[in-house]
């Protein structure tokens, strides 16, 4: 058999084989993590045609890491040169107590482990379970956030204005921009897009009464809700699974102090409060990103402006405000909710985010669902 | 080892210590004491090349992790290893995913082998049994012996612990001591630790440097049984004797 070696390595091995079956391989060099992967390749396909009953890995002359030692612990074991009697020489000591914390069957153990997988059945009773272990957590919680509030109401002392006031700032003032900005944009589209059908029914004019009523009784309260949840509830979900992460939380219970009535019913009230004031910068956004397509339309200012008042009614302005408190409350109780509800570890506050952002605009539109069948049926 | 020399460290205009100097010996244990507040992490964090000092140098085995950028940056960053307070292993991944990391990203070793390497490590800390479960299945004391695993799964000379027995029990504090010993004497790896645990720097630190948080210099440093006796400063004294000022 032909001496075989590698000369671009800092390694160098020699592999022989006796007519009588005995295999000698002998490194000469360093091990390392560079130059073991391209020695553990070659040698797997120099090994794999040549049978042998004893085998001797000679390594005086090898210098190596744990990378070079897991390539000797492999050869070893016999797994290049399988049924052979396999003897490894010249270790260093230092290096055969490293070898030592080599092991066969830790490596076994995890190539037999599969990650546990239940059965469908499982996962949907345990997804019912859970859904109804949060609908009741759910309720208990609307409880104890109607009693905190009416606490605070019959005892003002109770409540923390100050946080309210804060919470009104950051959450409703701060986010008037972007509220503007969204739906005066989104009424700029409504009139553009509801402009050519109008226009071949003869009725352009009537955009300016479509786009009152859509932003008063629909999406000013809607856009502001939903821009309250994904600006301001996941800010309030983040807040308080935080401090639940930092033992913020347990650290109020000990001391004999609710969450709800000390974090939870100032968010409610402030977002409740807020929520009708962004509704109506909403509205009022929506209707002015209409007026510049309708003047482009050739439609002078003092005729939309006739055409929006004739087709608003008090009734439609109370409505969209209901909603929004509707919506306030929703969205600030729930992000609440979500954040109380952080379970431990890194991504615990990043999912109650997400939840809470997901749950509220999901209950934003069934209220609102809710609330356009009620308003209709009661109409006719 | 390493050489720190004119070290001024601090954050935005608050200098938290100013033109410090100590060396590290190769193969000791090495610790850095001092009261709450001292920049005893700040400075392990410039040691190791994350934070950039307002003035002076760190050199890690002849080469500034300081002016280093690029690949040299990296060469240097792989002859160290590093222990956070946390254990900072990542919540995704199984143990032996966590120690086989470095693995992965940077050799091209066999599968066979990754798992083989990261397997013997976590044997070396006594935790071969724990391979397939979630950082979050694992207590304290065990995520600090899968973090050190990881830490020295490159065969890193040099290892870096910050509070290594914070937030332990006695047991668990002392068994994470010997490891450090085992580890030390065994593989021959230098240890830089922070530590507030003064049992640990008895049993394990060859040296230590006190900081000093009023004159944002070093107060004292040498063996710890020694300083225990003979340190200049009072104060000095009584901390390693662990007694009330």
């Amino acid at each position: 058999m032909p001496e075989k070696s590698s000369v671009d390595l800092p390694v160098r091995w020699n592999l022989s084989v006796r007519p009588d079956g005995t295999g000698k391989l002998e490194f000469e060099g360093e091990l390392d993590a560079e130059s073991t992967p391209v020695a553990w390749r070659s040698l797997e396909s120099e090994l794999a045609g040549i049978k042998v009953a004893s085998f001797e890995i000679d390594v005086r002359q090898l210098v190596c890491d744990s990378a070079g030692l897991a390539l000797l612990y492999y050869l070893s074991v016999g797994a290049m040169t399988p049924g052979a009697n396999v003897n490894l020489t010249g270790l260093s000591p230092e290096l055969q107590h490293l070898l030592r914390g080599f092991s066969t069957k830790d490596f076994q153990a995890l190539q037999e482990h599969e990650p546990t997988c239940s059965s469908f059945i499982e996962d949907v009773g345990a997804a019912t379970w859970s859904w109804l272990c949060d609908l009741r957590q759910q309720v208990e919680f609307i409880g104890e956030v109607t009693v905190g509030v009416m606490m605070s109401l019959f005892r003002p002392r109770l409540m923390h204005w100050k946080e309210v006031v804060r919470v009104f700032e950051v959450a409703g003032v701060n986010a008037l921009p972007v509220v503007s900005l969204l739906t005066f944009l989104v009424g700029m589209v409504i009139a553009f897009e509801s402009a050519q059908p109008l226009e071949q029914l003869g009725a352009q004019v009537f955009v300016a009464n479509l786009l009152g009523l859509v932003m008063s009784r629909e999406l000013g309260p809607v856009m502001a809700a939903i821009m309250l949840a994904g600006r301001s509830g996941s800010a309030f979900a983040a807040e308080l699974g935080t401090m639940k992460v930092n033992e913020e939380l347990n650290a109020l219970q000990t001391m004999g102090l609710s969450p709800v009535q000390f974090l939870v019913v100032q968010r409610v009230v402030a977002g409740i409060l807020l929520t009708p004031v962004l509704t109506i910068f909403a509205m009022y956004a929506g209707l002015l990103g209409g007026i510049p397509v309708l003047l482009g339309l050739g439609f002078p200012l003092r005729m939309v402006l006739h055409q929006v008042q004739s087709g608003l009614h008090f009734g439609d302005l109370a409505e969209g405000l209901s909603k929004s408190i509707v919506f306030g409350a929703i969205v600030a109780s729930v992000s609440c909710l979500r954040g109380l509800q952080t379970g431990e570890g890194p991504r615990a506050v990043g999912e109650s985010t997400t939840r809470s952002v997901v749950s509220s605009i999901l209950l934003i539109i069934l209220a609102d669902a809710i609330i356009a069948a009620v308003t209709y049926t009661l109409r006719k | 080892m390493i050489e720190v020399r004119d070290l001024t460290i601090g954050y935005g205009d608050r200098l938290v210590l100013e033109g410090i100097n100590f060396d590290v010996r190769r193969g000791e244990v090495f610790a850095i004491l001092g009261v709450s507040g001292s920049g005893k992490s700040t400075l392990l964090k410039h040691m190791i090349g994350l934070y950039q000092p307002i003035r002076g140098d760190v050199v890690i085995s002849g080469a500034s992790i300081v002016h280093a950028e690029g690949d040299e940056r990296l060469r240097i960053l792989r002859k160290f290893g590093v222990l956070y307070q946390s254990g900072a292993l990542f919540g995704s991944l199984t143990t032996v995913e966590n120690v086989r990391l470095p693995l992965d990203e940077f050799t091209d070793l066999p599968e066979v082998a990754k798992d083989l390497i990261a397997l013997s490590k976590l044997r070396l800390v006594g935790l071969e049994s724990a391979a397939t479960k979630l950082p979050a299945d694992l207590s304290g004391g065990m995520q600090k012996r899968a973090g050190i695993a990881r830490a020295i799964v490159m065969d890193p000379c040099l290892l870096f612990l910050d509070e290594p027995s914070a937030g332990l029990d006695p047991i668990t504090s002392a068994g994470l001591d010997a490891l450090i010993r085992e580890l030390a004497r065994g593989l021959g790896i230098t240890f830089v630790m922070v530590t507030h645990e003064l049992a640990s720097i008895y049993s394990v630190a060859d040296r230590v440097v006190v900081l000093d948080p009023k004159t944002r210099g070093i107060a004292a440093e040498g063996a710890p049984s020694w300083l225990r006796e003979n340190a200049n400063q009072p104060w000095v004294r009584q901390f390693l004797k662990r007694e009330a000022a």
